[in-house]
This record gives structure tokens, sequence and C-alpha cells, in this order.
């Protein structure tokens, strides 16, 4: 209870530091607006030229609405590979490994108290938007459903990111990893186009993958909250944070045995 | 000429610097590559599932997206702190380039050469040659309309960046303005009414580094010649008045720094 009391600490301090800058977060979250804007124009496009109001089980308003879900996601998340590795680089990582805290947990902490302030703004700027060009918000249940995900897929990416950040133990510079996997995050995590719209054969792929579970399965269940969608998404979920987890703890401690800082 | 004369050394310099360490060079510029192609697999997808949008398809997006990599690597590799202008400006660390006998602006933007952007600059060509369109004049055409998006887009960031002299820190609105651009210049201008198509050709120029381009590379017309080059010129002088007025508000840091 009081290790648990600890990291809770953490977390509040860094919300409450995100809060200290609301014309910030505001600023940052407004980049929402015009990557709904253009969606929106997309799939009206798409949808009228289809002649059809449901592709694939989709109709343009779930359609917006999962955008919206996935957007939210995507740009909620923090730059915590950047700063582990540039923590590992100038070796301020010292800093932090001796404190009574594991490295890991603090850094997990950290980084929910920066992406929970950050998700709001960006999900009311974004429902907004969308509310205004496509119709009102899917029933309660869905956003519940979609807020049980929503946990499992910020700590999948906190997995994800952390092990990019550590990778700086090996490479010089972690970016180019980070892109690529921003870049399987759009196409195999179903961020841009939904992934009932993808070819059964790669549908069958990419939900098999992480990067599903983090974006399609929160922003799926908004707009279709079925008990049997819930259970496969947390399953998949379960699985994926479980491999990932262990890795992340292997990938620490070997790091760490590596690790060598000069000066002070 | 000396100018000119110039540039080159700047950019001899700074390419010498990158290629320092030629294996994080490498990384970077193979990473980029293949991100570009990723990030192009989006639209395969959706052209496999959507034949066309409003007469869009996707040998379209092969060029759109080409001539857009190529003008973004080329600004980032010749002019990479034009996307950093805002915080040199807010960090008083325009004092080295005042200081020093050559024109600010130029000298300032040209002093960073960002190695990714040699990435997205050959993904370009490669997007233009995977388009099934490709010939040799219209290769020359893709050079010329890369060169006119890249001034247009490097004019785009400095006259944004350059409002840092009367906002301050304005990292958010830069960062908003990038994405826009980029974001919507990917997309077929087909999609969008009068209203938006009236920003897209003006506050947000993404009509001039992506559609108008493509659409010159793809068939010659006076008239698209003629739009990328006043559009060029237009962008670029309001671009280089806004960042002289507003030098004239500079103060500054009187830290002492050292440039590299």
């Amino acid at each position: 209870m009081k290790t648990f009391k600890k990291y809770w600490a953490i977390f509040q301090i860094t919300l409450i530091n995100s809060l200290a800058y609301p014309g910030e977060i505001i600023g940052r979250s407004l980049l929402i607006v015009p990557f709904m804007w253009i969606f929106y124009q997309l799939w009206n496009v798409t949808f009228r030229a289809s002649g059809t109001e449901v592709i694939n089980g989709m109709t343009l308003h779930s359609t917006m609405w999962y955008l919206m879900m996935a957007e939210t996601i995507e740009l909620s998340r923090p730059a915590l590979a950047r700063t582990i590795s540039d923590n590992v680089k100038d070796g301020s990582i010292a800093y932090l490994l001796n404190k009574p805290y594991s490295f890991l947990l603090y850094q997990f902490s950290n980084s929910m108290g920066e992406t929970l302030f950050r998700a709001l703004m960006n999900a009311i700027f974004g429902g907004m938007v969308v509310w205004w060009l496509a119709g009102p918000p899917p029933a309660p249940l869905g956003w519940l459903f979609a807020f049980v995900a929503l946990l499992g897929a910020w700590i999948l990416n906190f997995c994800i990111t952390c092990l990019i950040g550590l990778s700086a133990f090996l490479v010089e510079d972690v970016a180019p990893f980070l892109w690529i996997y921003q870049k399987f995050i759009f196409i195999l995590g179903g961020f841009l186009i939904p992934l009932d719209f993808y070819p059964a054969w790669l549908q069958a792929i990419a939900k098999a993958l992480p990067f599903a579970a983090m974006i399609y399965g929160p922003s799926r269940l908004l707009v279709s909250p079925t008990m049997e969608l819930l259970a496969t998404v947390l399953l998949m979920q379960f699985t994926w944070i479980a491999v990932l987890g262990l890795t992340l703890v292997v990938a620490y401690r070997r790091g760490v045995a590596y690790l060598a800082v000069n000066g002070g | 000429m000396k100018e000119l004369r110039f540039l080159l050394a700047v950019w001899k310099a700074n390419l010498q610097s990158v290629m320092e360490y030629r294996v994080s060079f490498l990384f970077q510029v193979i990473g980029m590559m293949l991100n570009d192609f990723i990030y192009f697999a989006i639209w395969i997808i959706f052209f496999a599932r959507f034949d066309e949008v409003r007469g869009w398809g996707i040998a379209d997006m092969y060029i759109t997206y080409g001539v857009l990599a190529s003008a973004f690597g080329l600004v980032a590799l010749l002019f990479g702190n034009a996307f950093m202008l805002s915080d040199i400006i807010n960090q008083g660390r325009l004092d080295y380039y005042l200081s020093l006998p050559r024109p600010v602006l130029l000298h300032t933007v040209s002093s960073r050469m960002i190695s990714s952007g040699m990435g997205d600059f050959s993904y370009g060509f490669l997007s233009y040659a995977l388009s099934g369109q490709f010939s040799w004049d219209g290769l020359l055409r893709f050079v010329l309309a890369t060169l006119l998006a890249a001034t247009i887009f490097a004019a785009f960031l400095i006259l944004v960046q350059s409002l840092a002299f009367w906002m301050g820190v304005i990292s958010n609105l830069s960062n908003l303005a990038v994405n826009a651009i980029i974001t919507f210049g990917i997309y077929p201008t087909t999609l969008f009414d009068n209203y938006a198509k009236l920003i897209l050709f003006t506050l947000i120029p993404a009509a001039f580094v992506g559609a108008i381009p493509a659409e010159f590379i793809r068939a010659f017309t006076w008239q698209t010649l003629a739009e990328l080059l006043l559009g060029a010129a237009a962008f670029l002088s309001i671009a280089v008045a806004v960042f002289r007025l507003g030098l004239k508000r500079y103060e500054s840091g009187s830290a002492i720094q050292v440039e590299v």
C-alpha cells in the first residue's frame, strides 16, 4: 500500500504540473480540430461515392466517432521514448536510478499524469467537432467500455515507448524507431482507416498485433459496445502487456548492467 | 552570386558535420524512407477498397505524396533551421547571425541540416517512379515542382515562425501550422468545398505543396506553372518582409552562445 502511495503521489504531481499550464495543453489539443475536419471531408465523399450508408458495418457517424477516439489516443501519447533516450544519453538516468523507487514504475506514473488531462482535452475538442459535423456522440456504455480499454492501451503504449527509449543503450538515435512505431500504429492500429475497411487477410494480421489493441480496440468499443468485443480486446491487451512487460523488465535490467556514467 | 557561393559553403560545412556520424546519418535516411513508405501504405489500402475519390486514384496519390515528401526533405536538408526559427528568436540566438556580415535570414535558416530530410527527399523520387506515370520530361517537371513547392514550404515556415517576434513562444501554433500544411497537402483538393480551397491556397498553402505541383507533374500547362511561380514569389516576398519587420522588434538575450 505504501509503495502504491509513492507512485500515486508521482502521478498526482505530474498531473498537477500539467494543469499548471492549461493554455499549453489546450493549444496542443487544437491539433485534433483540423484532423477531424479533414477526415470528415474524406469519409463524407467516400460514403457518398459508395452510394451506401453502411460500409463493412460502419456508418459515416460511427466512422467519425471511431476516428475521434483513435486521434485522442494517438495525440495524447507523451514523448516518453525521447525523455528516456535523453536520460540515457546525457547520463541523467543516474539521478533517477539512485532514488528509492523503481525507474520503470516512476516513468509509468509520470507518463500517466501527462496523458490524462491531455486525453481529456483532445476528446473534448475532437468530440465537439465530430458532434457538429457528424451528429451526437455514441451511447454512454460505449464511453465506459472505451475507457476500460483505454487503460490497457496506455499500458501497452508505455511498454513499447519505454523499450524504444531504452534502446538508446544500444543505438545513438532512437528517432527512426519512433517514426516506424508511429506508422505501425497508423496502419496496423487502424488509426487513419478503421480496420473493418481492410482486406480480410490484413485485418486478421492487424488484429493479432498490439497496435490494434491500442487504437482499434478502444475506438471500436466506443461505437459498438458489445461484451464480446470487450472480452476480445481485453484478452489481446492482457496477452500483449504480459509479453511486452516481461521484455521491458529484461531489457531494462540488461541495459542498466551496461550503463557507464562518467563525471557528475 | 556572392550569396549563392556563401550558401554552398554553408551547405558543404553542414554536410561535413552530419557525415561525421555516418552510421547515424544512414540510419536516419533509411529509417525515414521506411517511415514514408509505411505511411503511404495507408493510401494503398484505401484505394484498394475505394477505387477513387472524386477523380483521384492511387497514381495521383503517389505523385502528390512524392512531391510533398521531396519538397519537405529539401527544406529539412538545406534550410533545417526554418523549423526552429521561433526558438532561435525567443532564445536570443539571432545575436550570432546579426553580428556577421551575411544576410541574417538566409544565414540563420541554412545553418542546420536535418539528416532525415535526405530520406524524405529520396523517397519522393521513388514515389514518383512507382506512380506508373513516369517519363523523362515528367521527371524534369518533378524536379522543378519540388523546387517551387520547397520554396513555398520554406516561406510558410519562415512566415509562421517569424510570428514569434510579436507573440513570443509559439511552439503550439507552429506545430499546428506545420502539421496542417503536411496533412492537407497529401489530400486531393477535390475533397474540399470552395471555402476550404480558399484556405488551402492562402492561409495554409497546402495546395501549393501537394495538389498543384502534382497536377503540373502529370501534364505541363502554363497555368499551373504560373500558379506555382506566382505562389512561390508571393509567399517568399511576404515571409522575408514579415521577418524583416519582426527583426526590428528583436531584443538581444545578451547571452554568450556558441552556434554549432
